[in-house]
């Protein structure tokens, strides 16, 4: 079944451009999409085993939802002291998604599996930007699998907890400073799919009146190493050969960090829903990005540049409102603070705090059949750096996204 | 309500596509000329502001000289045409120039002479195809300072390159008068480099004695100091705004940097404390301590024009005197060289069958390298002509480049768009294979350098330019 799932997803799908914090993806819920992708102290549906696996087993039903969002990301550059050199991404649209099925077992179990793209990154920023020695195109994916248990403990409080199965590639590009007699520019690839790696997404869920809830969840951080991983070299010339070797492989370690979040819930009245998260992501994991290779590229063993990130808040509120029987809008606005430090910036994640603006709405069809839709609205400040700590591309960076998605739940 | 939905679903797929076409947008200063006028720009200068590089003179490299690209950047700014004696498309290699051909076993890069496609008119003098359109790059290679109020400077006796743009009628013309003719509103100069690095790129061996060669000696600094005063008041005549550029040290050159180590590692490698040296024009030698190569208290230069004769270090040869009596004999015929090399050795009392370098016997020629004296000579003259720059530059509120500054600021290297660069042969980025002209890199960096002085003097916004988009060494 697993196995079956990947192979689907892994054909078609693409994981996410980072359009969160870092390479973050926080793109878990059509629903939560709407309401600033809060989520933490809700019921949400099946997507609690993303948001909350403690909510489950107070879900109530057993149900499947399968959505998806396009996300289209644009980052403009200009070089520092410039005006005149300036850069644009031409990112492939993303596409991450969601797969829950939660099976209710009785009154007090329900059990569940989700298919989720939480971190990814795909920036093509080309191979003709004044930043192409440090990056032509980065595509890093994802994907969690997660098997989910959750208990009611009583009416009020429930606890979850789901195994993280976590399966992903990296394929970064960069020309190289060395040209031929015609003058066309070496490059290097490096592709390569990681071990499959092991985490966990823990919850505890407390209905404390009818009316306010409240949630806590940790998702733990999940470490995704590349080993022998494929070194291509094109266009280096004959001379320059010796020093970028063919048939090179190499090691690498990506932390896809720990999040810990804190959310409420609020209902003042039966159509309306409030909520709140904070959530705490642990960032300073990611320390360097470093490559080692099997021999000796351009006279070095292994590349190493450092990210030093810090760790990093993310607050969000949203609301959703019954207008009718069936139709639910919804509304909501994140702040997601950056983990990049001062001199830290660089082309593959030029981060900056993020502000995220969001609408949705939901749509039910039938009893056993809603329709989610959701509109998120990225823009990150503008953000200029000297980058003189992390190898990067110094100058001015300023991202923004539009991501529309749409979501099918079936219940039983 | 299904109606509604659909409605809905409609509008948010068409706000998507409409958004999607926002992108977003920095905000950059608008680029602005300042007080200064762009609209007429002259650039005067030798080799380094013809786009010199690789020890030669082509199309591409003026395609690619600083004066060329600040030129495109002040059309952003109101800046005009600005035409360059550009060799043809068939002629396109110009003077011809190295390319490099490969490495050594151990490392050391070969080099070969690009000899198709030449722009060459006449071998004997050398002379090069007429150029005699109107033209805004003044820069002729070579030129010193000394030369410019040289009358047939211009002629088939006098610098080719200064021979090719001077009218057949005009030939007497100098080249502070073909200066003062320019029609300008704005103006570079960098000059002045060649009145001392023509005789440290030589090790001193040419100015006077046997082998006596003005173009090789240093110029007198009051005809520096008077000469430069002529010509920037020509190019101020109407109270035009410009930039000047100061003469960078020649240890910054990977010229004299090079040969240096690898001889140092042989000689401690052999246990070695050091070798003999002729110094200056004459016969007079000198011990020189391993240590002192690229040392930086009384540090040595061993030029990159040794890297033939250093592997011979130790040996009984007299392959360097061979090749310059070849050099300087009057006639290639073989008796007279052979009379010429007679009389070299004999005027430096050379004994090439005692060790090439190690015996006082078989001295390494002066020319292959700068000694302690020389070097201090050179940096002392050097001082002296950048004090005139700058006093210059102050009294006549120009806009200043202070290269010598700058290139002892990257000694150790920097880094920018991802690319290392350094000071380093070849591998530095910076500096052509013949390791004293910057490559098409270095000179778009030498430009934005000048614009941020141009900047800065005149208030100006003339935006930078993407200096990734101009070649380093090409590698075969």
């Amino acid at each position: 079944m697993k196995r079956k799932i990947l192979a689907l997803l892994g054909g078609t799908l693409l994981s996410g451009m980072a359009m969160a914090g870092g390479y973050q993806v926080n793109l878990a819920s059509q629903r939560q999409i709407g309401m600033g992708h809060t989520g933490t102290g809700l019921l949400t549906g099946t997507s609690s085993i993303f948001f909350n696996p403690g909510a489950m087993s107070h879900l109530g039903y057993s149900g499947i939802t399968i959505g998806g969002s396009a996300l289209v990301s644009k980052i403009a550059y200009s070089a520092p002291e410039s005006g005149g050199v300036t850069a644009r991404t031409d990112n492939p649209l993303g596409t991450p998604f969601q797969v829950y099925g939660v099976y209710n077992i009785n009154e007090k179990f329900s059990a569940g599996l989700g298919v989720y793209t939480p971190f990814g990154s795909t920036v093509e920023w080309g191979n003709e930007w004044s930043g192409r020695f440090g990056l032509n195109q980065l595509k890093l994916q994802a994907i969690y699998v997660q098997p989910t248990l959750s208990y009611a403990i009583t009416d009020k409080l429930g606890i979850g907890a789901g195994l993280t199965y976590v399966v992903g590639s990296v394929n970064l590009q960069r020309s190289l400073p060395v040209e031929g007699q015609n003058g066309a520019e070496g490059a290097i690839e490096l592709d390569g799919s990681a071990e499959p790696a092991f985490g966990f997404n823990a919850g505890i869920f407390y209905q404390a009146t009818e009316k306010l809830s409240i949630g806590l969840n940790y998702r733990s951080q999940v470490d995704l190493k590349v080993e022998g991983g494929d070194v291509m070299f094109s266009n280096i010339p004959a001379g320059a050969r010796s020093n970028f070797p063919e048939g090179t492989s190499f090691n690498a370690e990506l932390p896809m960090p720990s999040t810990l979040s804190l959310g409420v819930g609020f209902k003042p009245t039966e159509q309306l829903t409030l909520a709140a998260d904070v959530s705490y992501v642990g960032w300073d994991a990611y320390e360097t990005l470093r490559f080692d290779f099997s021999q000796n590229v351009a006279g070095r063993p292994s590349s190493e540049a450092a990210r030093n990130y810090d760790n990093a808040f993310i607050y969000r509120i949203g609301a959703e409102y019954n207008v009718a029987e069936g139709l639910a809008l919804r509304a909501g606005a994140y702040l997601d603070k950056t983990p990049v430090q001062e001199g830290y910036l660089t082309p593959e994640t030029p981060d900056a705090d993020s502000r995220g603006l969001s609408a949705g709405i939901g749509y039910s069809i039938s009893d056993n059949f809603s329709i989610d839709a959701s509109f998120l609205y990225i823009n990150k400040k503008e953000r200029t750096d000297a980058s003189n700590l992390s190898s990067g591309i110094g100058g001015t960076y300023k991202s923004v996204a539009y991501i529309p998605g749409l979501g099918l739940n079936f219940k039983f | 309500m299904k109606k509604f939905f659909y409605k809905s679903s409609t509008l948010a797929l068409f706000a998507a596509v409409l958004l999607s076409s926002c992108d977003p947008e920095i905000d950059t200063p608008s680029s602005s000329a300042g007080e200064a006028d762009f609209a007429k720009y002259v650039a005067v200068g030798n080799s380094l502001t013809a786009g010199y590089s690789d020890g030669g003179l082509s199309r591409a490299g003026q395609l690619s000289s600083y004066p060329a690209i600040m030129a495109e950047q002040f059309q952003e700014v109101g800046g005009g045409e600005f035409a360059q004696p550009l060799f043809t498309e068939e002629q396109r290699n110009g003077s011809g120039y190295l390319r490099l051909a490969g490495f050594t076993p151990q490392g050391s890069p070969i080099t070969a002479n690009v000899t198709e496609n030449l722009a060459i008119r006449s071998l004997s003098p050398r002379l090069y195809t007429k150029y005699l359109e109107p033209i805004s790059n003044l820069a002729v290679p070579d030129i010193k300072v000394a030369d410019v109020k040289t009358a047939g400077y211009g002629s088939t006796q006098g610098n080719p390159y200064f021979e090719r743009i001077t009218p057949d009628n005009n030939t007497s013309q100098t080249y502070l008068q073909r200066v003062q003719a320019a029609d300008h509103t704005f103006f570079s100069m960098w000059i002045g480099n060649n009145d001392v690095l023509a005789y440290a790129t030589s090790g001193g061996a040419f100015s006077g004695g046997m082998l006596n060669s003005p173009a090789r000696s240093i110029t007198p600094t009051a005809v520096f100091d008077a000469n430069y005063s002529e010509l920037i008041t020509a190019l101020t005549a109407e109270g035009q705004k410009g930039v000047l550029a100061t003469i960078p040290n020649v240890m910054a050159l990977p010229f004299f940097t090079t040969v240096g180590p690898s001889v140092k590692q042989t000689l401690a490698a052999n246990n070695i404390p050091g070798f003999v040296a002729l110094t200056g024009s004459g016969n007079s030698r000198i011990q020189v301590a391993a240590e002192q190569i690229n040392a930086a208290q009384n540090g040595v230069y061993i030029p990159l024009t040794a890297a033939a004769y250093a592997p011979l270090l130790g040996q009984p040869t007299g392959r360097y005197w061979r090749d310059l009596a070849r050099q300087v004999s009057p006639s290639q015929d073989a008796a007279v060289v052979r009379l010429t090399l007679g009389g070299l050795l004999l005027n430096f009392q050379i004994d090439t069958t005692a060790m090439f370098g190690l015996s006082a016997l078989n001295p390494l020629p002066s020319a292959l390298l700068l000694d302690n004296t020389e070097r201090q000579l050179v940096q002392a003259t050097t001082e002296a002509f950048n004090d005139i720059i700058k006093a210059q530059a102050n009294a006549r509120g120009l806009a200043l480049f202070d290269a010598n500054t700058y290139f002892n600021s990257i000694l150790g290297g920097f880094s920018a768009n991802g690319v290392n660069y350094s000071p380093a042969f070849i591998t530095g980025n910076l500096f052509s294979l013949d390791g004293v002209h910057p490559t098409p890199r270095g000179y778009a960096i030498v430009a934005n350098e000048m614009i941020k002085a141009i900047n800065t003097k005149y208030n100006a916004r003339v935006p930078q330019t993407d200096i990734t988009q101009y070649d380093a060494v090409r590698f075969p």
